[in-house]
């Protein structure tokens, strides 16, 4: 029980005015960063870095981990309001968020959001507290074939859930991979794909996909419907926030079984955006109301919250315990550990015992902070949705123009972000499924990176997915789910040949 | 009136072409096991390949008449499609004016337009919002965060 008294020795370092104020001023503007897409988590935490060299490191890590905190939750609130994702890990909440707040309910969409990432990195912080030494261990064991396995289980367990034509959702998911080989080979050094358009060398970012995809996609398909935003009613209902969260209990199985594949994807690096889908993709699978996913369901939400934030959380304990950083941010962070003068690695654990114990314990109390920030803030956004459909669908054109700019300064990516909106639209209207597509710009090449590496340590040989237990599992675990929606497709052929006939659209 | 045939065929036809040009730019990386591994255009070659067939196969359902959604015979109504170019027209224009007069009077004289033309707000709301959206940007972007929007030629010019 060291670690629980080195936790309450942290908790009366992150306990005190001047760091809860930081903890709020961190979540404030993390909160801003999120909400604005283009703008991302690590944008703001290295904005702010300079700004910390001043201070203690403690300080310093508490200010800059509240940010993301906030960002994480300000990510979420623009996939629910508007379908443009703040950040890539919430993509998936915009599946089943943004119909319940098109539907009239944004206030319970968004409290439902919050309520379930709060859980996530709850259990991703109490996590970290047990188990910092053996995690440790088990992120050592991780090479080029484990990678690929993790993201091979990712695809799988989203890939083979689909209601679409399968030959459309192929067809989706290989222009995604296409799209993510744009630019630099990262193994070869060689440029890909970029058809003579130097600009293209840098790749084609995620965000700009996105964006286009999601946010101009979904205007177009909306003004096409004629949509007008329902009236919805004027007045900030509080008790609706927590009737969404008292009902939150209700999905226990979804928030426990999300919350562990997050910490799972978090710890072995696959990361957030990794960890949304693939808890999105089994809750469809394995709820009850499986069938009426996409159209609102609060479990839909729930999952791939959960798991983002669980997955966020548990993803610094490699960046503290290995140096290792698992996402951008996290980079960012490590960089201002080095600034700070403190060396990340497993020797931080023993000589800098104030520092982490201080970190952690601010994680906690950091989350609480920022929950209550961000259920504070719901009505206000929630009020965003009563803006007339005339005056919120140009900003939201301009919003994703300077969004897409900003990624990189390149105009070239609002030109392409506008394609992607065109592709987007004809995709939706001809029900190509697009969750494939964006997974495979997001992973794609990373699952390419390590499926090479993992042949060139092998010479070729594809033994290397079943060289140790840990890949084993992880390739055997991937094909089962994949195979799964089959076996039960051919079952059910068996028993019931006439009812199975008209269900045959949706074998993958 | 765009029937759903045609939109079908155009979109497989829009992929299929995006397969070829994937297939045949990742032939210059070369394709196969080399030296150093996996050759870099390996796997863009596969995924054109299955863009292709797959368009293919897409193509040729919605020739035939078949596939999810044969039923719905009309994809797109006229008022539909003045609509659609309501929003996108606009927007595709506001693009294109970016290098020139820069993300903000863009953006004031694009809000403005959508706003005020066809009649939707008065045009002293239309003129807040366009005024203020400029301004909202400016904040944020460049002192908040300091993210430099293009200021345009027309800016260039006049020594901005």
């Amino acid at each position: 029980m060291e670690n629980l008294q080195s936790l309450l020795h942290g908790f009366t370092i992150a306990i005190t005015v001047p760091h809860l104020t930081l903890m709020v001023i961190g979540v404030l503007l993390g909160i801003l960063v999120g909400v604005l897409p283009g703008l991302g988590a690590p944008n703001g935490v290295s904005l702010l870095l300079p700004l910390t060299f001043g201070m203690q490191p403690v300080s310093a890590i508490i200010l800059l981990s509240s940010m993301y905190w906030g960002a994480l939750f300000g990510g979420s609130v623009t996939s629910i309001l508007f379908n443009i994702p703040g950040e890539p890990s919430s993509v998936a909440t915009t599946f089943d968020g943004y119909p319940m707040a098109r539907d009239g309910r944004p206030t319970t969409a968004l409290a439902t959001a919050f309520g379930s990432a709060a859980f996530g990195a709850l259990v991703g912080v109490i996590l970290i507290t047990f188990l910092a030494s053996w995690v440790a261990q088990v992120a050592l064991a991780f090479g080029p074939p484990e990678y690929f396995a993790v993201y091979f289980l990712a695809f799988a367990s989203f890939v083979g859930m689909g209601g679409a034509a399968p030959i459309k959702t192929v067809v989706a998911l290989a222009i995604g991979f296409a799209i993510a080989a744009i630019g630099i080979d990262t193994v070869s050094g060689s440029v890909r794909l970029t058809m003579g358009i130097d600009e293209l060398v840098k790749g084609v970012s995620f965000v700009v996909a996105v964006m286009g995809l999601f946010g101009i996609g979904e205007l177009l398909i909306a003004v096409e419907e004629e949509f007008q935003a329902r009236a919805v009613s004027s007045r900030v209902d509080w008790r609706e926030v927590f009737r969404a969260l008292g009902r939150l209990p209700q999905h226990g199985i979804a928030l426990l079984r999300s919350a562990a594949i997050g910490c799972w994807m978090g710890i072995t690096p696959g990361g957030p955006t990794a960890a949304s889908f693939m808890s999105y993709g089994i809750a469809k699978r394995f709820s009850r109301n499986g069938a009426r996913f996409g159209t609102g369901e609060a479990e839909g939400i729930v999952a791939p919250e959960t798991a983002d934030h669980a997955a966020g959380t548990s993803a610094l304990l490699p960046m503290l315990s290995l140096g290792i950083p698992g996402s951008a941010t996290a980079a960012v962070m490590m960089g201002g550990l080095m600034i700070w003068g403190l060396n990340p690695g497993p020797m931080l654990f023993v000589d800098q015992k104030d520092f982490v114990w201080g970190l952690i314990a601010s994680m906690y109390v950091g989350n609480i902070v920022a929950v209550a920030l961000v259920l504070l803030t719901v009505p206000v956004f929630a009020a965003l949705m009563r803006i007339p459909f005339a005056v919120i669908a140009p900003l939201i054109v301009i919003i994703c123009v300077v969004g897409a700019y900003s990624v990189s300064n390149s105009y070239l990516d609002v030109v392409l972000m506008l394609g992607f909106g065109v592709v987007g639209y004809l995709f939706k209207k001809l029900h190509y499924p697009l969750a494939p597509l964006v997974l495979a710009i997001v992973i794609g090449d990373k699952a390419e990176d390590a499926f090479r590496q993992a042949m060139l340590m092998s010479k070729g040989s594809l033994g290397i997915f079943f060289a140790n237990r840990l890949v084993t599992t992880l390739v055997l675990a991937g094909m089962a789910l994949l195979l799964l929606p089959l076996a039960l497709q051919v079952v059910r052929l068996l028993r019931k040949p006439d009812e199975a006939a008209d269900e045959k659209v949706r074998i993958i | 009136m765009i029937s759903r045939r045609a939109l079908e065929i155009v979109a497989a036809a829009l992929t299929g072409f995006f397969g070829v040009v994937v297939v045949v730019s990742s032939i210059d990386n070369g394709i196969g096991w080399s030296s150093a591994g996996v050759d870099a255009g390996t796997f863009p070659f596969l995924t054109g390949i299955i863009i292709v067939l797959g368009s293919l196969y897409t193509m040729g359902q919605g020739a035939m008449g078949r596939g999810t959604l044969a039923m719905v015979r009309t994809a797109i109504t006229p008022s539909e499609l003045r609509r659609l170019a309501g929003l996108f027209v606009p927007a595709a224009i506001f693009v294109a004016v970016i290098p020139m007069v820069g993300m903000y009077l863009a953006s004031a004289g694009y809000v403005f337009a959508v706003l005020a033309l066809p009649k939707r707000q008065s045009v002293l709301r239309a003129l807040v919002i366009a005024a203020a959206t400029p301004l909202a940007l400016y904040v944020v972007f460049e002192r908040m965060f300091q993210v430099s929007l293009p200021h345009g030629a027309l800016a260039a010019a006049f020594g901005f």
